[in-house]
């Protein structure tokens, strides 16, 4: 460090510093991006094949609400100077289908009928992209960066109640997939 | 529930070393232009201190500090990260070294929660330790680079912190070690923080207690579906205390201060019943001061209207290894005004009024010596021992600030704290001495004053006080945020030419 001692001293923020670490961070912030896709197109898939109107409409509001979560992921990267990914989005969705796949594999092994096994797929997705928006909110508090939480805290406060009511109906409904092999 | 006393078998410590930091120098005009979005701007003409006095900063972007030391060469040491308020985001936990020709390094450690108070003595580094199920006192050597766990037995792991450790003209290293309950008993709202690290943790009495067996009924964030819990007293979270139950006083307890050798051995309690002993200082006369945080208003066991407050230890005068009884401060029954937590003056507009936990409880060693604002949030702090400085004699307390709305729902706690004030220990009173042109953190006011003042400590030469500025930390009524790359290290220097009164 040069030495003027009679100047501040700047603990790393220098510009090198600040852009190293928000390279990191937009890495990070792919990762947002690609959890909160794949979370959303198994949504949309979702929705299509579950008949009971009640459980219906609660994802059909939940997929209105994680369109918009998407929007927000795309938000973090302008806070550090950056674009979003248009790769990750397309490899979040291809994840997504992929979560479908896996979702038909287990309910052939365990005996689940219907979509209740897409329900449970969802609620580990959204698990997944939740805690993507977390620690994007702690490296937004780590760079000092209050509009970085402003985009995260709603969203992780809304997927954390998507998180309760995704268990509720997973739970719920298990019995009369995997017992009674009934779809709703 | 399992108890968990004694340090696992597979602790062997931490790794510790001098690493460099990128750090460089500033301007006082480009910090007007800062690099962190939280705090744009820090301009110390924005900070108001008394006629005859100067402001300048000394160190910018420091990540959550704690505290400060000083060699006798006038090198200067921060202790920074870690997991601290709130325990999100963890930031690198080391002690910021500056010397007194400019350069700068770092004493880089691999601890999750870092190290909260620091002192130097004879080429070596003293530090508090928080984390983990137990809090340690470690010194550093500063030469060979050898780490030395002093004292690792204080039952720690919950919300409060380490107090010192610090020196006294008689040689000895006096400590302390707050509370793991915030409220008296473990409660859910800890869940969110240290206790879901620790859910077996709980407060330990420095002496027999009896208790009264009013346990907390609370949700229990542990099980998957709303069941309800009861707990009592000194016990782990969902463990209830029977009525006339007498819970065993232990040396290694917590809301506790001792003093010992400075290796750590012929360790002696003093005093007990303190919630968050986290500043303490000796004056010339060897008197031991002890700052202290006042209890909440919200959640199952709420007090409202409880003083932040100054203890004086009085056993600490006493002649080392006398002390056969520590003095009991009143928590987790009594407030800093010395009444029981369920008085009516206490009792709270948020969350469920306390019961009494003590039956029978030790005679109260109040009152205080001084009383401040509730929520003010009294930190680490200084006696000034200079006459060129000026104020001698007085206590110079760092005021973090408020929680409230977070903690209390009274709008009259909102702007409580974010500033030092000057104690007279000996009549009670003070006076402010460094604040913003309005009360209230500098940011919420967009001006470039201070933030969130956590220690306080007097150059060697005791010309200058150094005032560590923990850095912006925005509460809600339900959520609190503390951003890092904030925290600033101020100096306050008296002018040239200017006689103290």
């Amino acid at each position: 460090m040069q030495n003027n001692s009679t100047q501040p001293v700047r603990i790393e923020l220098d510009k090198a510093c600040r852009e190293e670490q928000f390279d990191r961070a937009e890495a990070w912030f792919k990762n947002v991006q690609l959890t909160q896709a794949s979370f959303r197109q198994l949504l949309e898939d979702t929705v299509e094949k579950i008949e009971e109107p009640h459980i219906k409409d609660y994802l059909h509001t939940m997929l209105e609400q994680a369109r918009a979560h998407e929007t927000q992921a795309e938000a973090l990267f302008a806070e550090i100077g950056c674009t979003p990914s248009a790769v990750r989005a397309t490899l979040g969705e291809f994840l997504g289908k992929g979560r479908e796949l896996w979702a038909d594999i287990i309910a052939f092994s365990g005996s689940a009928k219907g979509p209740w096994q897409d329900l449970q797929q969802l609620y580990i997705a959204n698990l997944n992209s939740m805690s993507a928006f977390a620690v994007a909110e702690q490296l937004g508090l780590a760079l000092g960066i209050p509009a970085i939480v402003e985009i995260t805290f709603g969203v992780i406060a809304q997927k954390s109640t998507d998180h309760l009511l995704l268990q509720e109906c997973a739970l719920e409904m298990c019995s009369k997939s995997i017992l009674y092999h009934e779809s709703f | 529930m399992e108890e968990k006393k004694e340090v696992s078998s597979s602790n062997r410590g931490f790794t510790i070393g001098k690493s460099p930091i990128r750090a460089t120098r500033a301007s006082a005009e480009a910090l007007k232009d800062a690099a962190v979005p939280a705090r744009p701007v820090i301009d110390p003409n924005d900070v108001v201190v008394p006629d005859g006095y100067e402001v300048e900063v000394v160190m910018t972007g420091l990540s959550f500090p704690t505290d400060i030391a000083f060699a006798d060469d006038g090198t200067v040491f921060v202790s920074e990260g870690g997991s601290s308020w709130p325990t999100r985001p963890y930031m690198p936990a080391r002690v910021l070294v500056l010397k007194p020709d400019g350069e700068t390094e770092a004493i880089s450690m691999n601890v999750q929660a870092g190290p909260r108070g620091i002192a130097w003595r004879n080429g070596e580094l003293y530090m508090c330790l928080k984390g983990g199920y137990h809090m340690q006192i470690a010194r550093y050597n500063l030469q060979s680079g050898e780490l030395n766990i002093l004292i690792d037995k204080l039952p720690s792991g919950g919300w409060h912190e380490p107090g010192g450790p610090l020196f006294g003209a008689d040689g000895l290293m006096y400590f302390g070690n707050g509370s793991v309950s915030q409220q008296g008993v473990i409660l859910p709202a800890g869940f969110t923080v240290d206790m879901a690290k620790h859910p077996l943790a709980h407060d330990v009495p420095g002496q027999d207690v009896t208790l009264t067996g009013n346990n907390v009924w609370s949700r229990d964030p542990l099980k998957p579906y709303p069941y309800l819990t009861e707990t009592g007293a000194f016990k782990p979270f969902g463990v209830p205390a029977q009525k006339g139950e007498v819970v065993k006083g232990e040396l290694f307890c917590n809301s506790a201060v001792w003093r010992s050798k400075p290796d750590g051995t012929d360790v002696e309690l003093l005093a007990w019943g303190i919630r968050n002993p986290f500043g303490m200082a000796l004056n010339e006369e060897g008197e031991l001061y002890v700052s202290d945080n006042d209890f909440e208003e919200k959640g199952e066991r709420a007090v409202a209207n409880d003083p932040d407050r100054i203890w004086h230890i009085k056993n600490a005068s006493k002649p080392y290894g006398s002390v056969t009884t520590p003095d009991w401060y009143g928590f987790p029954d009594i407030c800093g005004d010395g009444l029981p937590v369920n008085h009516e003056s206490h009792l709270p507009l948020k969350g469920k009024a306390a019961e009494l936990l003590l039956q029978d409880p030790p005679p109260w060693a109040g009152p205080a010596a001084f009383l401040e604002r509730p929520h003010s949030c009294m930190c680490r702090m200084d006696f000034s021992k200079s006459d060129f400085f000026g104020h001698r004699g007085e206590l110079f307390v760092s005021e973090w600030g408020t929680l409230a709305p977070l903690n209390s729902p009274r709008p009259e706690d909102l702007d409580h704290g974010f500033r030092v004030i000057r104690v007279n220990v000996k009549d009670g009173t003070a006076e402010p001495f460094m604040h913003n042109r309005s009360m209230g953190p500098a940011t919420a006011q967009g001006s470039g004053g201070i933030e969130r003042p956590v220690s306080s400590k007097f150059s060697p030469d005791g010309k200058s006080l150094y005032v560590l500025d923990f850095g912006v930390c925005q509460v809600t009524k339900g959520a609190m945020f503390a951003f890092a790359h904030t925290g600033v290290l101020w100096k306050i220097s008296r002018k040239e030419g200017y006689h103290a009164k």
